[in-house]
């Protein structure tokens, strides 16, 4: 193990790591663009350059080994002019966008431009370049903020393979571009957004929709398979909640979904799945308890449904891989006894989906196989006359159950040709704490994003009165 | 295409399968030579012949300055514009050029002919000034050589 | 009066085939290294020799060779054919008159560093040179002194030929064989280095034109002999090639350490129409420029002229004489350097544009108090700074230019016009 002296700090290196890792690892913040952990090495920013042992040509502190002896300074003379100069390179033709730009308050460049930059400005007109370039019908490009660090073409050529994005043209006039006759359809497309630096990539979702500081993530997990990744959700911050008429969507509203790293699941990444995860989630709600089709109280409808589970003779359930751990167990408390539990996978790939790969996307589409496999087994349903069922989530057609009467369990609406007998709101993942078990047996937990409608019910504590 | 691929397949066999990827270059200049401009769907097929990913040779055919991306006229003439020809005259040249063909640099004659480019240094330094049309260099060129070498082309 | 390694023949109709090569001793060096001398022992000799890098950097070639492990499973050898910097003309001489004595220095480089397949990567706007080049290919393949089993020693050896595509860059070590690998020649962040990981990761060896041309006269004739001529630190002999406002221009071979003075006035008739010099640029546009006070004692070698701020380079001698505009031809200059950026780095692709632009504006009369001031600040923060040499070497004509003829480039400025009437030519 080499030490390393850093600005006069000794610090422990790992085997093969360079200044610039060993230096973040210690929470040394020397500044960096293109360098991305996940990511091999570019080298152009040029925005990491550090003064070695007094020699006065500096190193790019990405692209340096860590040799015995070595002495690093971070806040010399000449690093700070070097980065002075870097900044006003990188700017000199960057639009001051900021205004109108989503990225601002999360973006880097505005971040080093307050602390590094300091050159007087630039008199002469800037060059301009393509904006809204459609890189696909997801993503915008525009090519005045770019600052050509190569990320998002590192990242299709090293992590999702598609080598879909390159950089085109020469000097000045570089750009990023994909093919023309095609579009940017890589199934982890979103992720160049995240791990674009500047404003150049911008998510049409997220586009002019809020500005971020108004906005607070909350750690959450995917449920579109059963990676089960962890994912931000974006909603208004706690203290800018809106107030009068039509804020209430807006509070409730999902502004957009980002990875949250995680390495022992998927690292920084998610597919686009993950990352259209709010639209999945603002479907239509079932928002009223009903009986025989019309609305009900809920007290009617838990007195209905316990009256009904004491006098089925044979009654079963379809538990949903969908629930949350704490759901299943509460379920299996109350009621794992009492009746036949059928386990299946709710939701099953669908025409346009990629049903598995390499990278993150598992053919499960469901969240907790592991959890309700890890408590009931696995015992899909068959048609063993029973004349009650309790269906808990969706995916199940009401109609292929046979004469049983059906207790619904739902949260999103689907079009039913038979309608269930008692239908019971249930709340979202969304809207309570708890955990999923990934397909690698890994407990992932997410945390509350909204308040559940008033009369929705948390599944968990509903078992318990039934 | 067949031609082209032809000239593809004889290249090719000389090439040991672990420097397949070296073809790009070759072939980028085997169809330019047939085709005289190229776009991005004659990437596409460089790429489909050698297996490789398609924007590789995108990003090379619009990096390197030879390889047309316009229609150019009959003759190409590049003109150098560096130091040592600018020191010799050069400009003086370019513009007996442009008003005895009529059009500036970049642009091409209506009738067809000519294509008139500036480029850099084409090492003829001390044989300056200095011009290429199509491959053939033209050096210490005067006004009544370069109206000589025009005249003798169709 | 020391020999020639080169100019050593007359060129006649036929003197570049392999008969007249051979005729001339051709090949003999090859015939003995391959029949006399082990791998390790051509490296020696070049070492010993102390024979330099001719591009432009002038790096030891032997010790260059010594980097590399020959033991690794593949080793390559790239010749830099890519002649680009501006005032540089010696290589397409080589090809178009001695193409074997480049391609036999070849076999012996490979042959000492275990190359099995080698690259001649040669710009794309040559013609005659090329085809030169390929007629030679074909006899040297005829011949048996390329292929397997080369004149039975068990060597085994094949050469590739490459045309560039028009890109100054590419005469970069690390954006040639980016290059030869089938990509736009974007320059690499070194570590690593070539000799370790280069082309196709493998260990390569990247040498210009002229530094193997002269590998078969020093097997030939021995390291003792080729150093004895030039200087001590810099042996040899090399092609100088003198353009601009000279009454003779042209390629000369000289040994290293020869006066510029003598060159200029000597061997090349002095400056045209019995002007006065005004600067010269001593080894391509790359390499800062001399005042006639200076070109008084320089000599032709890397050490002296490291002593005047300057550099050998690959010995592009441009000649100015007075009454040139200096600011107009630093403009030519500054276009060529933006037009040549890569476009990979930032201080170089964002700078090398914005110089050419203030440039550009100054020349046009529209010049600003405080332009000057602007252009240093940007080369220094370029200098350096960047991935490849080409930031540098985009900023030195720049800085050097506006420091030696400041009056020039205030007066533009001030009066928007040229001082000299914006004279390129005589």
């Amino acid at each position: 193990m080499i030490e390393l002296k850093i600005d006069n700090q000794t610090i422990e290196t790992q085997e093969g790591e360079t200044v610039l890792e060993a230096a973040l690892r210690h929470g040394i913040d020397i500044p960096h663009f293109c360098f991305h952990p996940c990511l091999s090495i570019a080298g152009n920013c040029r925005i990491c350059l550090v003064q070695v042992n007094g020699r006065p040509k500096l190193m790019p502190a990405c692209n340096l080994p860590i040799t015995p002896g070595m002495e690093i300074e971070t806040n010399s003379e000449p690093v700070r002019a070097a980065r002075r100069a870097v900044m006003q390179f990188i700017t000199l033709n960057h639009p001051v966008d900021c205004g109108i730009c989503d990225k601002a308050g999360e973006c880097r460049l505005q971040e080093y431009q307050v602390k590094y930059g300091n050159e007087p400005f630039n008199i002469d007109p800037k060059h301009h370049k393509p904006k809204f370039y459609d890189l696909s019908g997801r993503i915008l490009y525009d090519g005045e903020r770019c600052i050509l660090c190569s990320r998002c073409v590192r990242f299709t050529r090293e992590i999702s393979g598609t080598f879909q994005l390159g950089i085109v043209e020469r000097g000045s006039h570089s750009l990023v571009e994909r093919l023309d006759d095609s579009t940017y359809d890589d199934p982890y497309s979103d992720n160049i957004t995240v791990i674009c630096p500047v404003g150049a990539l911008l998510r049409r979702d997220f586009l002019y929709k809020s500005r971020v500081w108004y906005l607070e993530p909350v750690r959450s997990v995917c449920v579109s398979c059963a990676r089960g990744c962890s994912i931000n959700v974006w909603k208004r911050g706690h203290h800018w909640q809106l107030r009068g008429p039509g804020s209430e969507a807006k509070n409730r509203m999902i502004y957009r979904i980002t990875p949250c790293d995680n390495p022992d699941i998927n690292g920084p990444w998610i597919c686009n799945k993950g990352f259209d995860l709010g639209a999945f989630m603002s479907r239509p709600r079932v928002l009223r308890p009903t009986i025989g089709g019309s609305a009900a109280s809920i007290d009617e409808v838990i007195e209905a449904t316990t009256r009904l589970l004491s006098q089925a003779k044979s009654p079963a359930a379809l538990v949903s891989s969908h629930a949350s751990n704490e759901e299943l167990a509460a379920f299996k408390t109350a009621l794992g006894d009492k009746l036949t539990v059928y386990t299946r996978q709710d939701l099953k790939p669908e025409a346009c989906d990629i049903v598995e790969d390499a990278i993150l996307i598992r053919a499960d589409k469901n969240p907790n196989s592991e959890g309700v496999t890890a408590l009931f087994g696995h015992k899909p349903y068959t048609a063993a006359g029973h004349d009650l069922i309790i269906v808990w989530g969706e995916g199940v057609k009401l109609a292929s159950l046979g004469a049983a009467t059906i207790i619904h369990l739902a949260s999103f609406e689907s079009p039913q040709e038979k309608t269930a007998d008692i239908v019971i709101p249930i709340s979202t993942f969304f809207e309570r704490t708890g955990s999923f078990t990934n397909f690698e047996g890994k407990r992932n937990c997410f945390d509350k994003v909204f308040e559940k409608p008033e009369l929705v019910q948390h599944a968990g504590e509903l078992f318990g009165r039934l | 295409m067949s031609c082209i691929e032809d000239k593809f397949a004889q290249l090719r066999a000389t090439y040991p399968k672990e420097l397949n990827s070296s073809l790009v270059m070759p072939f980028l200049r085997i169809m330019l030579d047939e085709k005289k401009h190229l776009g991005e769907s004659d990437a596409v097929f460089i790429a489909t012949y050698l297996d490789l990913p398609p924007m590789q040779v995108k990003e090379a055919l619009t990096w390197y300055t030879m390889f047309y991306r316009q229609p150019v006229g009959k003759h190409v003439i590049k003109i150098c514009r560096n130091i040592a020809c600018s020191l010799m005259g050069a400009e003086r040249l370019i513009d007996h050029i442009s008003a005895k063909l009529g059009i500036k640099p970049g642009e091409t004659t209506p009738d067809g002919r000519f294509t008139l480019l500036l480029v850099e240094c084409l090492a003829s330094c001390g044989t300056a000034p200095a011009m290429q049309i199509d491959d053939d260099y033209h050096e210490q060129l005067t006004e009544g050589t370069i109206d000589q070498i025009l005249k003798g082309l169709s | 009066m020391s020999e020639k390694i080169f100019f050593n023949f007359p060129v006649t109709a036929d003197s570049h085939t392999l008969a007249a090569y051979k005729k001339r001793g051709g090949y003999q060096a090859l015939e003995t290294a391959l029949k006399t001398m082990q791998p390790i022992d051509v490296e020696k000799e070049v070492m010993a020799s102390g024979l330099r890098g001719r591009g432009g950097a002038g790096f030891p070639t032997g010790s260059k060779w010594s980097f590399v492990n020959k033991k690794a499973p593949v080793v390559y050898l790239c010749c830099n054919a890519d002649e680009g910097e501006p005032g540089t003309f010696k290589d397409r001489w080589i090809f178009e008159h001695s193409s074997h004595q480049l391609i036999e220095g070849m076999i012996l480089a490979s042959y000492a560093l275990n190359v099995r397949n080698a690259f001649i990567y040669i710009r794309g706007e040559f013609d005659l040179p090329y085809r030169r080049l390929m007629e030679a290919m074909s006899e040297v393949y005829q011949a048996g002194y390329l292929g397997e089993n080369i004149l039975g020693s068990g060597f085994s050896c094949d050469i590739r030929v490459m045309q560039g595509g028009g890109a100054y860059v590419c005469g970069e070590e690390s954006s040639l064989y980016t290059s030869i690998e089938g990509f736009k020649g974007y320059p690499r962040n070194k570590p690593p280095f070539p000799a370790v990981q280069g082309l196709y990761k493998a260990p390569t060896v990247v040498n210009n034109v002229e530094t193997l041309a002269n590998v078969p006269w020093i097997i030939a004739n021995g390291a003792k002999a080729f150093s004895a001529m030039g200087t001590e630190k810099h042996p040899g002999t090399k092609l100088f090639g003198v353009s601009g406002h000279v009454a003779k221009p042209g390629l000369h071979e000289l040994p290293l350490g020869y006066p510029l003075k003598k060159l200029i006035y000597e061997d090349c008739g002095g400056i045209l129409n019995g002007k006065q010099l005004k600067a010269v640029i001593p080894g391509g546009s790359s390499t800062p420029i001399l005042l006639p006070k200076d070109v008084e004692t320089a000599n032709l070698d890397a050490e002296c002229l490291a002593t005047f701020r300057t550099m050998l380079g690959s010995g592009g001698v441009i000649v100015i004489s007075e009454g040139i505009c200096m600011v107009r031809l630093l403009q030519v200059l500054s276009r060529f350097y933006a037009h040549e950026s890569c476009g990979q780095c930032t201080p170089c692709r964002e700078g090398s544009a914005w110089m050419n632009d203030i440039i550009s504006r100054i020349v046009a009369g529209k010049g600003s108090k405080g332009d000057l001031e602007s252009l240093e600040r940007i080369t220094k923060g370029i200098m350096g700074n960047t991935v490849c040499a080409l930031g540098d070497a985009a900023s030195m004509p720049v800085i050097n230019f506006i420091t030696k003829f400041r009056t020039e480039f205030d007066y533009y400025i001030e009066h928007g016009r040229s001082m000299n009437d914006g004279r390129l030519e005589i």
